[in-house]
């Protein structure tokens, strides 16, 4: 009788599982957003001072960066392949088209500098995704090459020291608040302008990944590249977009670095890399290609940056900060395996 | 027969091709090697050692170091030059414990080893310390404590926690503050890996933690600028202290807004040259002497004490202090 019983439960407690673990496979996204609220939940019990608003304002600041790279990286990623160079892309590109407006043109609009560090970045880019198609390489080699490279370029060739005084109008742009609130301690805290950039390049992502034809096109390259080549996609040519798209995002988003920071230090950015890539499969991307979503890369953005910012409020000493990060993602890892083998 | 020849033979080219490789640079040539190339800090200590070229025909002087703050890289650096066989090596270490073997290995060669910020080291001859580090924490300390009016919540910031200076400097500061029992010491040793924009991030997550938080205490030299900012950002310029090692032209901006209150620093080019000398002499076999006069200011009576290895340190008091007054004084 009890054995029966036993069984039985197990049998529906299987079944919950699997159904959860189906929920999951779906709902990939979820997964972030399940961790987003029991970490919120979680600090803000140990900490109320984590409901506020200049919280959320920070947390928004502090993913605009990051969401820029990590929407490259889910290109890449969904097209079957890796990137890595983000980082000195943008650390190139921002330390030479700020060098250069000081230079040359300081009372250029921040209009032409956008275009000029996003055609940068794209052409970069692009240089990616020639050598991936020519060398039939590994993306994640290539990228790593090209990393050394253009940093080795830029530091050899364009400078090392650091810029303080940055263009005006980047100064003015990084400066730019949409909402602006005067705490009772007279505390003042901004959402900045510049969040806006990245709800841009979300939206343009998610519409082009959606709707268009090289959208399409990239999700099929990523899954099964030898029957997307069968039914007639150019694999090379989704490829250079990827890749060139990844190195328009990374252009813009040094350029907010630089305005945001209101410095050009070239040696920025480096190490970002593994947190940009850890967030984009923390959203449910497969590092092996053909999925991921926008709405599930901008949650692993918020969630990794939101982790990276409360450590302080909830008085974790500073030498168990990185490990108490790397701890995260590792266990992030360990759901997703245990959930494909619950399901 | 013929094989043994032609064995003979390319080991005799390999011999040949190895020599003028190994003998490169001379026994006279000291070689200076930073944390990170391209710092402004580091720029302008590769001033002084070129000045200690230019100034002493008879010795060849330069200065490297990685791309990036990195242990390892520099590790790598010191083997190459090893290998080069240089006279000297010079050298401001990222992570001195890391460095031990390596240097060690550079002693073994007959290479002398001068450091620079690093009175922990074991296999250096020299260390030079342009002041004691303890002191200079508790000057800084003391500075904040004239800021804050001796009561208030503080911090303090190092660039990691395996930069010994940094982490002395901060240790310093907190050992002084027990003579101002009204200061509370909060979330010490923040970590900002040289980079402005973390320093920026965990100065504002400080904020929040502590809205009532008096002063910060930097530790790199680009810690000020990221808490400047954030200081300045929350409207609390006029209402907060900070302080810390800084360059003044980097700085000179946040200075003005009132947002970093002062900053201190040794002049690396001092530093780098007084390495130098301290490198020459030891290539010439000169005694370095407590008291002894190094020709350059705050160099001029140094303290010699014995190192924890078979070297000796030698400390200056050269550190100097920079307010919105006379920042415009020192043009690096």
């Amino acid at each position: 009788m009890s054995l029966s019983v036993t069984a039985n439960d197990e049998g529906r407690r299987a079944g919950f599982a699997k159904r959860i673990a189906g929920f999951f496979r779906r709902y990939p996204e979820a997964f972030a957003a399940l961790l987003i609220l029991i970490l919120c939940i979680g600090v803000g019990l140990l900490n109320p001072a984590f409901w506020q608003l200049a919280n959320l304002f920070d947390i928004l600041r502090g993913s605009v960066v990051r969401g820029l790279f990590a929407l490259g990286v889910l290109m890449v990623l969904a097209a079957g392949g890796l990137d890595v160079s983000f980082s000195a892309i943008a650390a190139l590109v921002m330390y030479a088209v700020t060098k250069a407006v000081t230079l040359f043109a300081p009372d250029t609009g921040m209009v032409l500098i956008f275009i000029m560090s996003a055609v940068g970045g794209a052409l970069l880019g692009a240089i990616n995704g020639v050598l991936v198609n020519a060398l039939k390489a590994p993306s994640l080699i290539v990228t790593i090459g090209t990393q050394y490279a253009y940093r080795g370029f830029l530091l050899t060739f364009i400078g090392t020291a650091l810029f303080m005084n940055i263009p005006p109008a980047m100064d003015h742009f990084g400066q730019w608040s949409l909402m602006s609130r005067t705490a009772e301690n007279g505390f003042t805290v901004q959402l900045p302008g510049f969040v806006l950039v990245l709800a841009v390049a979300a939206l343009a992502t998610w519409a082009m990944l959606r709707f268009t034809l090289i959208g399409r096109a990239v999700y099929a390259v990523g899954g099964r590249p030898d029957i997307a080549e069968r039914l007639g996609y150019r694999v090379s040519s989704v490829q250079l977009f990827v890749f060139a798209w990844a190195g328009m995002l990374a252009g813009v988003a040094g350029i907010i670095h630089v305005s945001s920071n209101r410095l050009a230090n070239p040696f920025d950015l480096a190490g970002i890399e593994l947190s940009v890539i850890a967030a984009v499969i923390l959203g449910g991307a497969r590092i092996t290609g053909g999925s991921g979503s926008v709405l599930g890369t901008l949650l692993g953005v918020v969630l990794i940056t939101l982790v990276s910012n409360v450590l302080i409020l909830i008085g974790i000493p500073s030498a168990w900060q990185t490990a108490i990060l790397g701890l995260f993602i590792l266990s992030a890892g360990v759901f997703f395996v245990l959930q494909k083998r619950w399901s | 027969m013929r094989k043994l020849a032609t064995l003979l033979g390319s080991a005799a080219m390999c011999a040949l091709l190895a020599t003028p490789l190994f003998a490169q640079e001379g026994n006279n040539s000291i070689v200076t090697v930073v944390k990170v190339t391209g710092e402004n800090w580091f720029t302008r200590m590769e001033e002084g050692v070129k000045a200690f070229g230019e100034d002493h025909k008879d010795v060849t002087t330069r200065q490297v170091g990685p791309a990036k703050a990195d242990a390892a890289q520099q590790a790598a650096i010191v083997q190459d030059l090893i290998a080069q066989g240089v006279g000297a090596i010079a050298i401001v270490p990222m992570d001195p414990s890391s460095l031990e073997g390596v240097l060690r290995r550079a002693q073994g060669r007959g290479i002398k080893v001068i450091t620079h910020e690093a009175d922990s080291l074991q296999n250096t001859l020299v260390d030079l310390e342009a002041f004691d580090n303890t002191a200079f924490g508790a000057h800084f300390n003391e500075q904040l404590a004239t800021c804050m009016d001796g009561k208030g919540k503080w911090t303090s910031f190092v660039g990691s926690l395996g930069s010994l200076t940094h982490v002395q400097w901060a240790d310093g500061g907190a050992e002084n503050a027990k003579k101002h029992p009204e200061m509370e010491l909060v979330s010490p040793k923040n970590e900002s890996f040289n980079d402005a924009n973390r320093a920026y991030t965990l100065a504002k997550e400080i904020l929040r933690a502590h809205p009532d938080i008096k002063g910060f205490q930097g530790g790199s030299a680009i810690d000020v600028i990221g808490i400047g900012r954030a200081v300045e950002e929350a409207g609390l310029a006029d209402k907060t202290c900070v302080i810390g090692l800084g360059l003044p032209k980097d700085t000179g901006p946040y200075l003005e807004s009132g947002a970093v209150d002062s900053i201190s620093f040794w002049d690396p080019k001092d530093a780098g040259y007084v390495m130098n000398i301290l490198a020459d002499k030891v290539l010439k076999g000169e005694e370095i002497t407590d008291g002894m006069d190094l020709g350059v200011s705050g160099y001029n009576k140094v303290a010699v004490t014995k190192g924890p290895g078979e070297g000796v340190i030698v400390r200056g008091q050269a550190w100097v202090d920079v307010t919105k007054d006379n920042y415009k004084d020192y043009p690096f």
